[in-house]
């Protein structure tokens, strides 16, 4: 049973088709890369599998239960977990409140009380490294240190799928590196699937990913294992643009 | 932080309140202003159990104490020839606090499915529409209001309906003014108040986590409607023995409130004793040395205030005593 299956799903903002009827599944402990140039409805997607959106039309199902008319919260509960492109820790909260609230109100979350979510945060506290943090306010970090956080917060909630939106924006090429081994790691140390949204790192895209969805204009392009996809002369229009000869000149 | 330990910031606020209230008993010349500061208190910690754990404004506020003080002076109508005794009060608590929790209910049930301003807008007219409905459709004895002080007499005696409406009134503003920061301390150690933390921060993260933010906003909604139901029934309407709907639907008390949550720092714990001290107190003094003026001088300083010191004033005492042993005491 695939973990999470999208069947022909399509969102439309007026007259705008965002996504347009794709589908896709993802299995457990996959890591997948969700590719495309701007405005190619990649957040829209992420928004539809973690409900902030309700797709227009098409179904989403998530370890067998259909998870379409669901609320963000409810399918948290079920074992989905998701990082912000800008990162959004709770910036009064401590580094270690932050990663708690995840684990209080996570898929796990109903048997923690508050000193077992905060115990659960220290775990994961030194899993990133920011012991000495621990007890700073969120917002006075830096915002790699921000990035990792919200990485823990939500790893603190037990998913079973991790949405990460761009976690590699904005990176030198050495932390995209130590951000891939780390992501990697936590992979095989938790179990999970990751999928991470990329824009246009592709030395992101080939280090992480073993599957690579291309989307364009809000439709599925290819759904193919990496090395295929970034080969794919379709992919490499869409980055790249046709060949000159090709092109129509008349408009 | 772990165990019972967890609950010793409780300790300032009933000093807070034992030391007011000692000072009223030793100055019976200076009771009706510590009863003035006790319900300024009592208002301020109301109001922050849902404007500061939420960061919601709730303009329509007042109309939860109206609705509870009329919960207080229609039991007393109506069970006055009961032989309940005393026991009338406790209904007319009851009652005030059913009241205003149903009030809650259906405004929250509406209004807290908009965000922040959206929020805001919808509830201004709560406390007006109240007031109209009741007057419009003579509800409740409508425009007339109700005076209850004969039924009060009539239910307790003559000895004890006084007592009750000079001395025990304040004494149980005192209690809800005690109920609320007990409350709020529970809920700041409970998942609960980490929950209205994330989505006061940021409610679509906090979504994303796992949390049902309306859920979470209908409670701290109904905690603090349904303790300001019962501060109704006491400071008003036990105090007063009367309830004219244009007194208690009067958006000036939301006001106050707002500026004595905001003064004292939303969503702590002591803010709104600080923030309610200093509010009644400045009002007090200013309406004897300058009676007249006190709005035009109180209003420039709370504007300094709120520009120049955001986090309100327990806000920066907990910077200030941040890794001292004082730490957990100040919340």
């Amino acid at each position: 049973m695939p973990l999470l299956k999208c069947e022909n799903v399509s969102k439309r903002f007026g007259g705008l088709v965002a996504v347009d009827d794709v589908s896709f599944e993802i299995h457990p402990g996959e890591l997948m890369a969700i590719v495309g140039p701007n405005g190619a409805g990649k957040t829209t997607m992420f928004n539809l599998i973690n409900g902030v959106y309700l797709p227009d039309e098409g179904r989403i199902w998530f370890e067998g239960v259909d998870v379409t008319k669901f609320p963000p919260y409810k399918r948290a509960h079920l074992g989905m977990g998701r990082t912000f492109q800008i990162p959004r820790p709770f910036a009064s909260a401590t580094v270690q409140e932050n990663i708690a609230i995840g684990a209080m109100f996570g898929a796990a979350g109903v048997e923690l009380n508050v000193d077992e979510a905060m115990e659960v945060a220290d775990q994961y506290i030194d899993l990133i490294g920011l012991k000495a943090h621990r007890n700073q306010p969120a917002g006075t970090l830096t915002p790699i240190e921000k990035k990792l956080v919200e990485i823990a917060r939500a790893l603190a909630m037990k998913p079973r799928l991790l949405l990460m939106d761009e976690a590699m924006a904005g990176m030198n090429p050495k932390d995209i590196d130590e951000m891939v081994t780390f992501i990697r790691h936590i992979r095989d140390l938790e179990g999970i699937a990751v999928v991470s949204m990329v824009e246009h790192i592709m030395r992101a895209v080939a280090g992480l990913a073993q599957r690579v969805l291309v989307m364009h204009q809000g439709a599925k392009l290819v759904d193919e294992p990496t090395k295929e996809a970034l080969n794919d002369p379709r992919v490499i229009e869409v980055y790249l643009g046709r060949q000159a000869e090709e092109f129509d000149v008349k408009g | 932080m772990k165990g019972p330990g967890r609950y010793l910031p409780i300790f300032p606020v009933l000093v807070a309140y034992a030391l007011l209230m000692i000072f009223g008993l030793a100055n019976p010349g200076k009771w009706q202003l510590v009863a003035q500061l006790a319900f300024y208190c009592a208002l301020g910690q109301a109001f922050n159990l849902f404007l500061g754990m939420t960061g919601y404004v709730d303009f329509g506020y007042v109309a939860f104490l109206g609705v509870g003080t009329y919960g207080m002076a229609i039991s007393i109508t109506n069970l006055a020839d009961g032989n309940l005794g005393l026991g009338v009060i406790l209904v007319g608590f009851l009652a005030a606090a059913a009241f205003s929790t149903l009030l809650a209910m259906a405004v929250g049930a509406v209004a807290l499915r908009l965000r922040g301003a959206y929020f805001a807008i919808a509830t201004i007219g709560v406390n007006e529409g109240f007031r109209y409905l009741i007057e419009g459709a003579r509800i409740w004895n409508g425009a007339d209001g109700i005076i209850f002080s004969r039924h009060l007499k009539t239910a307790l005696g003559r000895k004890m309906a006084m007592s009750i409406s000079t001395f025990w009134a304040d004494i149980f503003v005192f209690g809800v003014a005690i109920l609320a920061a007990v409350l709020t301390l529970i809920y700041l150690r409970s998942k609960i108040g980490y929950a209205l933390l994330a989505l006061r921060e940021d409610e679509d993260a906090a979504k994303v986590m796992g949390i049902s933010v309306t859920r979470f906003k209908i409670i701290a909604f109904v905690s603090s409607a349904a303790l300001a139901g019962l501060l109704g029934a006491s400071g008003w309407a036990l105090k007063l023995t009367y309830v004219y709907p244009p007194d208690v639907f009067e958006i000036h008390y939301t006001v106050e409130a707002i500026i004595i949550v905001l003064l004292g720092g939303a969503g702590t714990l002591l803010g709104p004793i600080a923030g309610g001290l200093i509010y009644g107190y400045s009002k007090y003094f200013l309406a004897i040395t300058l009676p007249g003026f006190q709005l035009l001088i109180f209003a420039p300083i709370i504007i300094a205030i709120i520009v120049l010191f955001p986090e309100g004033l327990v806000g920066i005492l907990k910077s200030r005593v941040h890794g001292t042993r004082f730490e957990k005491f100040i919340v």
